[in-house]
């Protein structure tokens, strides 16, 4: 029987008001399964982004259900979507995140002290998590001591300490070079095999996209593209940032809208 | 998140900049240390006054006498120190006296609780084994129910059979021979009361001298208010109006002394409807009222600095605060990202600036403390050392605690703003914020 861990129907988020008014998401319908790996694809300004962040309970649509667990999450209060992210989600971010200044492992500790965890109890499963990412070692270190990929794997740490159901990782690799990348994208991988955890990965690195189970593909705020093996054959990943110029037209309206 | 966390997180956040915190707190510091040591300098100077306001008998207590004696009287309290008695120098005008209508219209005056007419006792000199000198005696009666404050020993007993006791002044006990002035506590002196029959006739005044021995029961410290005089139990008093008084028909034995507890909000009014009827009167507030008012004044405008100060350091609060906000945008969004509610963002930043202000009071409360304990002891060495009891500072824990709580608040106050902006931070603008 299918477990559907995320399901959303006629999904919109329109920025802004009147005449600057932009549609970043124009009705998306998707589910996903508990333990699926799942990318979330396109280029920049496709609205991938924002289709992550209504996911991940950090902001509201302008139209449209998200339901988790079956419960639909527009009925309910902050607090409770605080709980909910901060019970069942795990975040990994490009750019990391973390308070460069203090320890590993209070970084780590971070989701459970949020919490209200007791010192003792967060700090065993803070050491757990980051065995887990083979850093339990550094757990003293200053996080600004750490290499890019260590840091990372502290992130990912922090992402798992409260046991999470999902992780959503917004371009995990994205600062990485790509001997390390694959490290961090090995460890995510084991963690949605391993344990279970539905994974969520936003990204335009196509490699990436198709060691997911699935791959999710939207473009000017619509998917156009969902299932196995869909990046592979998708035409926009020619068209990465870099490689300016090759934008069909639909692209090329959607950015100007951006720009303004 | 736990309370405890937030404030140690609070106080972690604080160091992360330190300079900027220090000056922050340095300010806070300033205004905290000068309402501080003004309070603890306003408490000593109360303090002080308030033992004197008691000597005399507290805020309602007023002595008077007739108008024609007032004069001769104040020529006797306003002599410093202890005089040497002479013989032919010294005599009691006793033709003044108050009269019974007096006493009648006295009673009635509105807000006069009681009034005590003093039977009359003048005695001439004080002396003790210890010396050969006789010292001039300024004799008032140690009135019941008042707590004086006594430097050694315990206030005479005040009961009406009561052995003869005194408190003396400590001038007056280092002149009878007691160096050390709390070994003349349960000593005997020797009082030279005047039978004033006698002295008519009698070709030397000691001729008409009656000794009596009274046992001193304890000192008092010299202050601005105790006008030089001693003071007898009502036992001693009444012996001393006896010998006064001896072989005499009973009316000559007449007052020129009364006391009055009258209501403390109207002793204006009372003391000038007390002169239509020819009564002279001192209110303590006469005596101390200058003064405490004149220092007011001066702590006022000390308090009012500190406030300026205090003021200064909260727009320094707002603007730290605002700066940490702005630095710690993408931490703010992390944290509510991973489930921190707008209450706790607010109540984080706004412990904080609770922080700066617990800091900041801590630092003005040792520091105040150690200025004002060295303040003491240079001035009891120094401008003070006249009055033993008077501590210049005083720091009450609780003042000083509700002080701190206050500089709290007000840092909280100042934090709410920088607190608000942190807490409306949207989680995914602020992580995108470079």
């Amino acid at each position: 029987m299918k477990n559907v861990l995320l399901s959303t129907r006629g999904l919109k988020k329109v920025y802004g008001k009147r005449d600057s008014k932009f549609e970043a998401l124009k009705g998306i319908d998707i589910d996903i399964e508990s333990g699926e790996s799942v990318a979330i694809t396109g280029k920049s300004g496709s609205g991938k982004s924002t289709l992550m962040h209504l996911l991940a309970l950090l902001d509201q649509p302008s139209e449209g259900t998200i339901k988790l667990n079956g419960k639909n999450t527009s009925k309910l209060k902050q607090r409770k979507l605080n709980r909910l992210r901060n019970k069942e989600f795990g975040f990994v971010f490009q750019s990391f995140f973390m308070n460069t200044n203090d320890t590993v492992i209070n970084n780590v500790i971070l989701p459970l002290k949020i919490a209200g965890i007791r010192r003792g109890e967060r700090r065993k499963r803070a050491m757990a998590a980051l065995e887990t990412v083979e850093l339990g070692d550094k757990y003293k270190n200053k996080a600004n001591d750490l290499s890019g990929g260590q840091k990372q794997r502290v992130c990912i740490a922090r992402a798992i300490v409260n046991n999470p159901k999902v992780i959503f990782a917004d371009e995990p690799t994205g600062n990485l070079d790509s001997a390390t990348g694959a490290k961090i994208e090995e460890l995510l991988f084991n963690l949605n095999r391993e344990k279970g955890i539905t994974l969520i990965i936003v990204t335009h690195d196509e490699e990436l996209a198709t060691k997911c189970g699935r791959q999710i593909h939207i473009a000017d705020g619509k998917v156009i593209g969902d299932g196995k093996g869909v990046a592979k054959h998708d035409p926009s990943f020619i068209e990465d940032e870099n490689l300016d110029g090759i934008r069909d037209k639909n692209h090329t309206k959607e950015i100007d809208v951006e720009e303004e | 998140m736990k309370a405890l966390d937030i404030i140690h997180d609070a106080n972690a956040n604080l160091w992360r900049s330190k300079l900027r915190s220090f000056l922050t707190i340095l300010a806070i510091f300033v205004g905290s240390f000068t309402i501080i040591l003004n309070s603890a300098i306003n408490a000593g100077v109360n303090d002080f006054l308030d033992k004197q306001i008691a000597n005399m008998g507290g805020d309602g207590y007023l002595e008077m006498m007739p108008a024609e004696a007032y004069d001769s009287f104040a020529s006797m309290i306003s002599t410093s120190g202890p005089q040497e008695y002479t013989e032919d120098k010294d005599s009691t005008n006793q033709t003044a006296y108050i009269k019974d209508e007096q006493i009648e219209k006295a009673k009635k005056i509105k807000g006069v609780k009681v009034f005590n007419v003093l039977p009359n006792a003048s005695a001439d000199y004080i002396t003790s084994d210890k010396i050969e000198k006789r010292y001039r005696l300024n004799l008032n009666l140690v009135v019941d129910g008042i707590d004086f404050d006594m430097s050694h020993g315990e206030t005479p007993n005040t009961a009406e059979d009561a052995d003869y006791e005194i408190a003396v002044n400590e001038d007056l006990a280092k002149v009878l021979g007691y160096d050390n002035v709390a070994d003349i506590v349960g000593k005997t002196v020797k009082i030279a009361v005047p039978s004033t029959l006698k002295c008519y006739t009698a070709i030397k005044r000691s001729e008409c001298h009656t000794i009596v021995e009274a046992k001193v029961s304890g000192t008092q410290a010299p202050g601005i208010l105790s006008m030089g005089g001693s003071r007898a139990n009502l036992a001693l008093w009444k012996r001393i109006n006896a010998i006064n008084y001896e072989g005499m028909p009973a009316e000559t034995n007449r007052s020129y002394q009364a006391t009055a507890d009258v209501d403390p909000d109207r002793v204006k009014e009372i003391q000038k409807e007390l002169e239509e009827i020819g009564l002279k009167s001192m209110s303590v507030e006469d005596e101390v009222g200058m003064f405490q008012s004149f220092f007011d004044a001066i702590l006022i405008v000390f308090n009012i600095f500190g406030g300026i100060a205090l003021v200064a350091a909260s727009i320094g609060i707002i603007n730290t605060l605002f700066m940490s906000v702005q630095e710690r945008t993408r931490e703010i969004g992390l944290d509510k990202a991973l489930g921190m509610s707008n209450s706790k963002v607010f109540l984080s930043f706004s412990t904080e600036a609770i922080m700066l202000g617990f800091w900041g009071s801590t630092f003005g409360i040792l520091v105040s403390m150690i200025v004002g304990n060295v303040v003491n002891k240079v001035a009891i060495e120094t401008f003070l050392k006249d009055f033993p009891t008077f501590q210049l500072t005083i720091f009450e824990p609780m003042t000083m605690i509700s002080i701190a709580l206050i500089i709290m608040f007000i840092a909280f106050l100042a934090g709410t703003l920088p607190a608000r902006r942190a807490s409306k931070k949207n989680p995914i603008d602020a992580l995108r914020y470079e």
